[in-house]
């Protein structure tokens, strides 16, 4: 017979449970139902992202860029590039947090721009990594005896950054040591700053020496030092030889016409570093050192969790971002680019997405056409809300365990989604610059 | 149909209310048992319904005949067939099966299992029973199917071959007992664990401090013991309502001062199914040579390792275990025995240093593929410090499950003692109580259990 007290206390378990369940409006059936069903068992039913990236199609506004038209004089540049002029180069400059740190996403773009237009080259490159999460394909940076400075935590008084936002200071003997996967970068251009008693620095290409550089001046300037290397260079070293000196990165480029796609990324970036914390001038000089062609804004993740921030400062905080890029390089078009998507664990216990982040978003496109600038909804474009829940349970997933940081193959989703927009914009200019040239011939008959 | 979803307690409570009535006719409550053993593969898949009674069927058969023959080369053809036809279904149910469709459930537990009944008639450890409706029964049983404990088949038999049986109310508390710790084990420890810090760190180790990589993997330590220790107390309470005691699977495995010690507490009965019918079947073991005994135990171990997964990243955490063993097996052959217990600090610093190679270990099992768990093992030799990404209540979840695991045997005991000596209705609210609880704290739902991919 039915073991009494075990039967009992079970008896009641269930009726407790029951009991509760019904007070809250729920019913237990299913779940009884659901332990004799014998209908195959499937996974459980979500909706995995289409691996195939949709191509932009006529009516995918969400997949496009917002304000296309204000890139012209990017995608001219992009024209000449690919019609191989001399000197051609289209130099992009691409501001982010921390998947542009890790170099997740911007180098997909690279390598997809550069296999379209050519390679010109790996571009701005940190003196050492910041963070051990910094990365970028296909060249590997190390350092020692630096004393780091990141922008993010707002340490130097003078704001001087160089343009990827980190500055380091070594005495003789600190050494930055860049391995390239390929070979064929012709020049590598130093990034320093000049100063009263600056000390000197040595740059070799695969151990020989090939330049000293003194960073000495009578007043504190942005300096840089272009120095060509050997096509078929692996190592290139710089070394502090005498003194202190004040590095914020290289540049490597190549000799061919192409596409330069500079990874700007700080771990922990958020709008107010460009905004407040850049020193105005020196940022000024650095980018008109650079000569972009167009500059990416790519921040909203880290400030999407602030409600008040995104409310009451973060639209502000953008303008003051455009105004310094406008007196600093005025012909040159800014495309902003939304953050991704973000998962937190609501209260339900289900993977949803801050309200905040959707504010953020809307104030980002409101910004971009008060401003003339482009915009890229990242957001929408990857599925709107709820996205990173269905990249988490995703198989293989796209999201790392925090519902933040893309996997490889997620960023190289969202990748590939930029590459497109900008593709599509693209193509309408010169649809477009088509169209001039004939009504003017029409119009020259 | 994962223990830990209430389509399972369904169906246990059907089981249970169905099984005792039918207890007093023998073929009945064998007929009930084997009914729900398949009913639990059915709702995983069908094509378990032909492939589970056949192969089960083949071992019986088997077994009887090994019984009956006195010739040894016939004897080692029989249990090689039933040998080569178990772990053919682990290699099948493991990579694809016919059509190219993935089976759901891995059948290694299973397989290990029948291994048990037709080696153990084999070397005469074990009599096989007549009875082909009791064997089917034994060898499927479904609180075991998913991740064991790995039962000998002669143990099941005579808890399950009988009539006429009941569960004491002790019994019953007990069993009810670990059905709730299990489910705290698994929901309110592991899968926090998991979520909020061991994942995240395995998957982006450059994102975190040195300081926060080492937490993350002795978390994962402590996610895998309470995963698999939950999973194990659910199945060991569900069998125990039916009147069969399982076996013990863990006995606070991090307490252990030494690794061969370690293998007695964790995963007692994998350990034990390794020792008894793969080392011992090794050659050499009554050789006189130290290197040979050390050799099996290394073989032993990286098959264990590959076991879980054909990959780089599991042998290198059998070869580490299989090393380790080795090394303290030649080290304490080495020294005379203690004839009085090391002191407190002694013990303690030999459990730290156990639990921090089992730990190293533990990189290589969790990571993704060698160049992760080389990029965790880099960046803990960082040394950076910071504990920035550790909340509040991740550091108390990692606390308490540290804690609890070193509890005394005895506070066990007297929880389990109090709780058996409460009346029936304190007991049922109790564990309602409980679900309910855990409903609210993991109420996005269990991640599977680790170990029932394996």
């Amino acid at each position: 017979m039915l073991p009494a007290k075990p039967t009992l206390a079970i008896l009641t378990a269930l009726a407790c449970l029951q009991l509760v369940h019904l007070r809250a409006g729920r019913r237990n059936w299913d779940v009884i139902a659901s332990a004799f069903d014998l209908t195959p068992r499937r996974p459980p039913e979500i909706a995995p992202p289409d691996p195939v990236i949709p191509e932009v199609r006529r009516g995918d506004s969400v997949l496009r860029l917002l304000q296309p038209d204000t890139l012209d004089r990017f995608y001219e540049a992009l024209d000449r590039t690919e019609r191989k002029e001399p000197g051609a180069v289209t130099r992009i400059l691409h501001y982010g947090d921390s998947p542009t740190t890790a170099d997740l996403i911007t180098a997909d773009v690279r390598d997809l721009l550069q296999r379209r237009f050519g390679d010109a080259g790996h571009g701005f490159i940190l003196a050492d990594q910041p963070w051990a999460w910094y990365t970028h394909r296909g060249v590997d940076v190390r350092g020692d005896r630096w004393k780091i400075a990141p922008a993010t935590q707002s340490s130097l008084r003078d704001g001087m950054y160089g343009l990827g936002g980190v500055s380091f200071e070594g005495p003789a003997g600190a050494t930055s040591r860049f391995s390239l996967a390929a070979r064929g970068h012709t020049s590598v251009e130093v990034a320093f700053l000049l100063r009263p008693d600056g000390g000197t620095f040595t740059v070799s290409a695969d151990d020989r020496v090939l330049q000293t550089v003194d960073t000495a001046a009578a007043t504190a300037a942005p300096g840089f030092a272009s120095i060509p290397i050997p096509a078929a260079t692996r190592r290139i070293s710089i070394e502090v030889e005498r003194g202190d000196a004040r590095l914020f990165g290289a540049s490597l480029t190549k000799p061919a016409t192409g596409v330069v796609y500079s990874s700007l990324g700080l771990n922990g970036g958020y709008v107010s570093v460009l905004a407040r914390i850049f020193a105005e001038k020196h940022w000024r000089e650095q980018l008109r050192h650079y000569r972009p062609h167009l500059v990416i804004i790519n921040y909203g993740t880290n400030e999407s969790v602030y409600d008040k921030f995104v409310d009451f400062a973060y639209e502000k905080e953008m303008k003051e971002i455009l105004r310094r890029l406008r007196v600093a390089l005025p012909d040159t078009p800014i495309l902003i680019m939304s953050p991704m998507d973000r998962g937190e664990r609501q209260g339900s216990g289900e993977i949803g997405t801050p309200p905040a982040l959707v504010r953020l978003v809307g104030l980002q496109e409101k910004v971009a056409r008060e401003n003339a600038c482009a915009f890229f909804n990242t957001f929408q474009a990857m599925g709107g809300a709820g996205t990173m829940a269905r990249w988490y349970q995703s198989s293989p997933r796209l999201v790392g365990a925090d519902y933040l940081h893309p996997m490889p193959a997620g960023a190289k989703q969202i990748g590939t989604m930029l590459f497109r927009a900008i593709m599509d914009g693209y193509h309408q200019h010169k649809l477009h610059r088509m169209r001039e040239n004939l009504s003017q011939i029409g119009g020259g008959r | 149909m994962a223990l830990t979803s209430g389509a399972w307690f369904a169906f246990l409570a059907a089981v249970f209310l169905l099984y005792w009535p039918a207890s007093r006719v023998r073929a009945l409550s064998l007929a009930l048992v084997l009914f729900a053993n398949y009913f639990f593969y059915a709702r995983w898949d069908l094509r378990y319904l032909a492939l589970i009674p056949a192969a089960s069927t083949i071992d019986f058969l088997i077994a009887l005949a090994l019984e009956r023959s006195t010739r040894s080369g016939v004897r080692r053809l029989l249990v090689g067939a039933s040998l080569a036809m178990n772990l053919g279904l682990i290699a099948a149910m493991k990579t694809v099966a016919p059509g190219g469709l993935v089976f759901p459930l891995s059948l290694s537990f299973y397989a290990f299992q029948a291994l048990t009944y037709t080696l153990d008639v084999y070397r005469g450890d074990a009599k096989p029973t007549a009875s082909l409706l009791a064997h089917l029964a034994a060898v499927s049983f479904f609180p075991t199917t998913l991740s064991g404990p790995i039962t000998r088949v002669s143990v099941l038999l005579p808890q399950l071959d009988r009539r006429g049986h009941s569960l004491a109310p002790e019994e019953g508390g007990r069993a009810l007992f670990l059905i709730g710790l299990g489910l705290v084990k698994k929901l309110a420890i592991a899968d926090y664990l998991g979520a909020n810090l061991v994942d995240r760190v395995f998957d982006f180790p450059n994102l975190y401090t040195a300081a926060e990589v080492l937490m993350g993997v002795f978390a994962y330590a402590f996610q895998l013991y309470y995963d698999f220790s939950g999973y194990t107390d659910v199945a060991i309470g569900s069998a125990l309502l039916l009147g069969v005691k399982l076996p013990p699977n863990f006995q606070r495995p991090y307490a252990a001062t030494s690794l061969p010690e370690f293998w007695r507490r964790w995963h007692i009965s994998f350990s034990n199914w390794l020792r008894d019918y793969l080392y011992f079947s090794l050659p050499g073991l009554r050789s006189k040579s130290k290197i040979v005994p050390a050799l099996n135990l290394v073989i032993t171990m990286a098959l264990g390792g590959l076991w879980h997964g054909l990959s780089w990243n599991f042998l290198t955490w059998g070869l580490l275990h299989g090393f380790g063993l080795a090394v303290t097996r030649r080290w304490q052959s080495t020294r005379p025995k203690a004839t009085a217990p090391a002191p407190a600090w002694i013990r303690f610093l030999c459990a730290l240093a156990t639990f921090l190679y089992v730990s190293l270990a533990w990189v290589f099992f969790r990571a993704a593929d060698m160049n992760a768990a080389w990029a965790i093992l880099t960046r803990i030799a960082s040394l950076t410090v910071s504990f920035a990404n550790i909340s509040g209540p991740l550091a108390l979840v990692l606390g308490l499950g540290v804690a609890a695991h070193h509890l005394p045997r005895a506070w066990y005991e007297r929880g389990l003692r109090f709780y058996q000596a409460r009346p029936f209705y304190v007991q049922g609210a109790a564990l309602a109580g409980l679900v309910l609880a855990l409903e609210y704290v993991a109420s996005t739902g269990a991640a599977p259990f680790i170990y029932t991919r394996f």
